[in-house]
């Protein structure tokens, strides 16, 4: 299994490799900036664990992590 | 000088969320507009003329079109935006207003990208140029401008500063394509994989390209031509393509970025958001953060569920005195009935909610505007995932505690229609404060108030059971919903926490006042009608020898069909003597006794429930006409001695304890609010759905209550 962005340590940063499969949430986060190459930061986690708070293209963007698994990535 | 009779330029305005697009159009319209609804879809949209103080060459419309970060229509703010700058419905606009956050370009340059493949006249309105300089990372419009190959003006839309410069450039750009642009040729050269067919231009093709792989095509409404042309392709390579457009289209924002001298560690940052993410170190702590969450529900909750009812008191009094005042000099007859307790009394059922729907619409809109309604969802989400829903239903639901009315209304901020939907079904099942007069009748009436289990009354201990019923209720049908007729895949919870901003008053007040008066026109309309209705029922036939109708009226109750119809005799007259009986409602109640009866009520609570589908609480007083009662809901004294004390002819108890458990229980689950599926009908634009929730609800009640009578009578209580 490839590395992927669920996996993020909390301030650990990754460089967007792929965003996997099809369907609206796949473009959904193509669309919000997750794109190869993007470098994403995990700011927090919520207070149950999920969703999670990532910086983004200068934005800070929540995703629950069963959708944050979705996008693979490399750890820098 | 604004010239009349020229035709206006339609001009529309597009951007991201929280990018100050609201107080630009509040700007250039002078906060006067008209809220359009666009067919199928729950978004709205605003449209003004701008003011003349702005000076235009020639008088300009604005449409305000929802904030997206995309215009590829997956959801329906998407697609409310891509249907109007194509012009699927109407004229597409003569000019796109795109307005860019300048602290935040990195990403609100995707939407200018897109824009420029559209390929319309195009002017950016580059706002929160102040944030930008403050965060140390300022922008040069004329940088920009060269960049995108379109006019950009800088705005501060807060101040104004900027405004008339913007409506003087929006005047000029209307013969100027935006097709000189050389970065708009470099977007548009045909690299496209599944290339357009015959007849559709590349722009739109490649939006209904990604429609289709992201399984949303209907939103964009495509030409039969079109939809077999997208059906002739490989899924697959529909995916790649709509995935490569999006890569490709990001590559080109990174090129501009570096263009206007932002390095790629520049990109990533987020200068913008310091002040807030210090903010967020307590307001999404996992220990502070849902203390200030608790605290903050509890504020929204009690100001629906207590700061609003001095002035619901005041508009009930406000309408007992108007209908004082028409029936003196009309003197008693059915007219004077019609208009008070007909028109008058149903105006009043309409207004009577306005004092909460406005309350959590203001404070839900300072929330929002604010940045914390973000906050909360995320605090919350996992909670709310559990039951299938997003975190953003978690407001409206608690709200339903105090009021299903402004409850649903709420529902707009759930931006997903099958999730919207299922929380609208769940809010009827939460407990509201108007079956609470019902439950404390009964529970007065019925059970001792010495009766205790522990430290506890029994009537206690029942009230928090029926909370504790109605929510676990209210999730599970939630949860039935989600996974029968609303299933569909979860929706992403792509959510951006934006930075924090202090909202503007004028903005949310312009808000509130759209909200309610959306209501008090539609939703206002049905439940006048059918007061009057019901007031008919009630009312009619008159028995024989009616006496004259009491000319006095009771400051009472918001919503009686039927208050002061008791006989003015001095001797209080046997139930079946009130003229209520002899009403069509009455005959109506006696002709659906038999099929109370295994529920343990008589055609008395038939009357009652059938008076209490004008709003729960009526249940009360219509109760108390049937036995002859006419009184205020604060002191219910002699109704309950009456159901204490009322004997059928063989001696015993007409109502036990067990008949008023299985009563309230009908009424825990009974959907009997005509409001509530007035504005279910107006929030899902069809009769269907209140329909199925009238009728799950109802038949709930029922076979619970009659389960719960029939299982009492089985263990020995009468």
């Amino acid at each position: 299994m490839a590395f992927n962005l669920a996996q993020l340590e909390l301030g650990a940063r990754a460089r967007v490799t792929l965003v996997g499969g099809s369907g609206a949430l796949a473009l959904r986060l193509l669309e919000m900036g997750f794109t190869p190459g993007t470098v994403v930061l995990l700011v927090k986690r919520a207070p149950f664990g999920d969703p999670l708070e990532l910086q983004v293209r200068g934005c800070h963007v929540s995703l629950r992590k069963a959708e944050a698994a979705r996008i693979e990535a490399v750890l820098l | 000088m604004t010239l009349r009779g020229a035709t206006p330029l339609r001009v529309a305005l597009a951007g991201n969320p929280n990018v100050g697009k609201t107080s630009l159009f509040n700007e250039l319209t002078g906060s006067r507009h008209k809220v359009g609804n666009y067919a199928g879809v729950t978004v709205e949209t605003r449209a003004g003329a701008v003011v003349a103080r702005l000076a235009p060459a020639r008088p300009i419309t604005i449409v305000d079109l929802p904030g997206t970060y995309s215009l590829t229509p997956i959801a329906e703010d998407e697609a409310v935006a891509f249907r109007c700058l194509t012009g699927a419905d109407d004229q597409p606009p003569d000019v796109v207003a795109l307005v860019l956050d300048a602290a935040n370009l990195a990403r609100n340059l995707y939407l200018a990208v897109q824009l420029l493949e559209l390929g319309r006249p195009l002017v950016v309105a580059l706002n929160m140029m102040d944030v930008a300089a403050e965060a140390g990372a300022p922008v040069d419009p004329a940088a920009l401008a060269r960049a995108l190959g379109v006019p950009v003006l800088p705005t501060v839309a807060r101040t104004g500063e900027g405004i008339a410069r913007l409506v003087e450039g929006l005047g000029s750009i209307e013969h100027v394509p935006s097709d000189t642009s050389p970065l708009r040729a470099r977007l548009l050269t045909g690299d496209d994989a599944v290339p357009p067919p015959p007849g559709t231009e590349l722009a739109r093709w490649r939006w209904l390209v990604s429609a289709a792989a992201a399984g949303t095509l209907d939103l964009a409404a495509p030409t039969a031509d079109e939809r077999v042309a997208l059906a002739a392709l490989a899924p697959a390579a529909v995916t790649a393509a709509a995935h490569a457009r999006v890569i490709a289209r990001y590559r080109e924002v990174d090129a501009l970025l570096a263009e206007l001298g932002f390095t790629a560690a520049q990109r990533e940052r987020a200068p913008a958001m310091t002040r807030s993410a210090a903010i967020d170190r307590v307001l999404t702590h996992r220990v502070w953060g849902l203390a200030i969450f608790v605290l903050v529900m509890a504020t929204i909750f009690s100001s629906i569920f207590t700061w609003a009812e001095p002035i619901m008191g005041a508009i009930e009094a406000l309408i007992s005195w108007l209908s004082g005042q028409v029936r003196g000099p009309l003197g008693p007859g059915v007219f004077t009935d019609l208009l008070t307790q007909g028109v008058i009394a149903g105006a009043g059922n309409v207004l009577v909610f306005v004092p909460q729907i406005a309350l959590l619409f203001l404070l839900l809109g300072l929330l929002e505007d604010s940045g914390y309604m973000a906050r909360a969802a995320f605090l919350v989400d996992r909670l709310m995932a559990r039951v299938g829903l997003h975190g953003r239903a978690f407001v409206p639901l608690l709200s339903g505690y105090a009021c299903a009315i402004p409850a649903i209304l709420g529902t707009r901020t759930i931006t997903d229609p099958r999730d919207r939907l299922a929380t609208i079904l769940m809010i009827p099942f939460m407990s509201c404060s108007a079956r609470l007069p019902i439950y404390v009748l009964f529970i007065s009436a019925l059970f001792p108030a010495d009766d205790r289990v522990g430290p506890f009354t029994v009537g206690s201990l029942m009230l928090v059971g029926f909370y504790a019923l109605s929510t676990v209720s209210a999730l599970l049908v939630g949860a039935f919903w989600k996974r029968t007729a609303l299933r569909g895949p979860t929706p992403p919870f792509v959510l951006e926490l934006p930075p924090y901003r202090l909202p503007r008053l004028r903005n949310t007040l312009l808000h509130v006042y759209d909200r309610t008066a959306d209501f008090v026109r539609q939703a206002g309309t049905v439940i006048l009608a059918v007061t009057v209705v019901l007031w008919v029922l009630l009312s009619f036939p008159r028995p024989p020898d009616a006496p004259p109708v009491p000319v006095d009226v009771d400051p009472v109750a918001h919503v009686e069909p039927d208050m002061s119809e008791t006989p003015d005799s001095p001797t209080p007259p046997r139930d079946e003597d009130s003229p209520i009986v002899h009403s069509i409602g009455g005959r109506i109640g006696k002709a659906i006794e038999p099929a109370l009866l295994p529920m343990g009520q008589d055609f008395r609570m038939g009357i009652a429930i059938l008076g209490s589908f004008a709003a729960r609480e009526v249940m009360v007083s219509t109760l108390g006409l049937v036995y002859g009662i006419e009184e205020d809901d604060d002191d219910q004294t002699s109704l309950r001695e009456k159901l204490r004390e009322a004997r059928e002819p063989d001696g015993s108890r007409r109502h036990t304890p067990l008949k008023g458990l299985a009563a309230m229980i009908f009424f825990v689950y009974a959907c009997q609010c005509m409001s509530t599926l007035a504005v279910v009908r107006r929030e899902t634009g069809a009769w269907k759905w209140p329909l199925v929730m009238f009728t799950t609800m109802s038949a709930l009640a029922y076979a619970l209550a009659v389960l719960v009578y029939q299982v009492g009578l089985a263990l020995g209580y009468t």
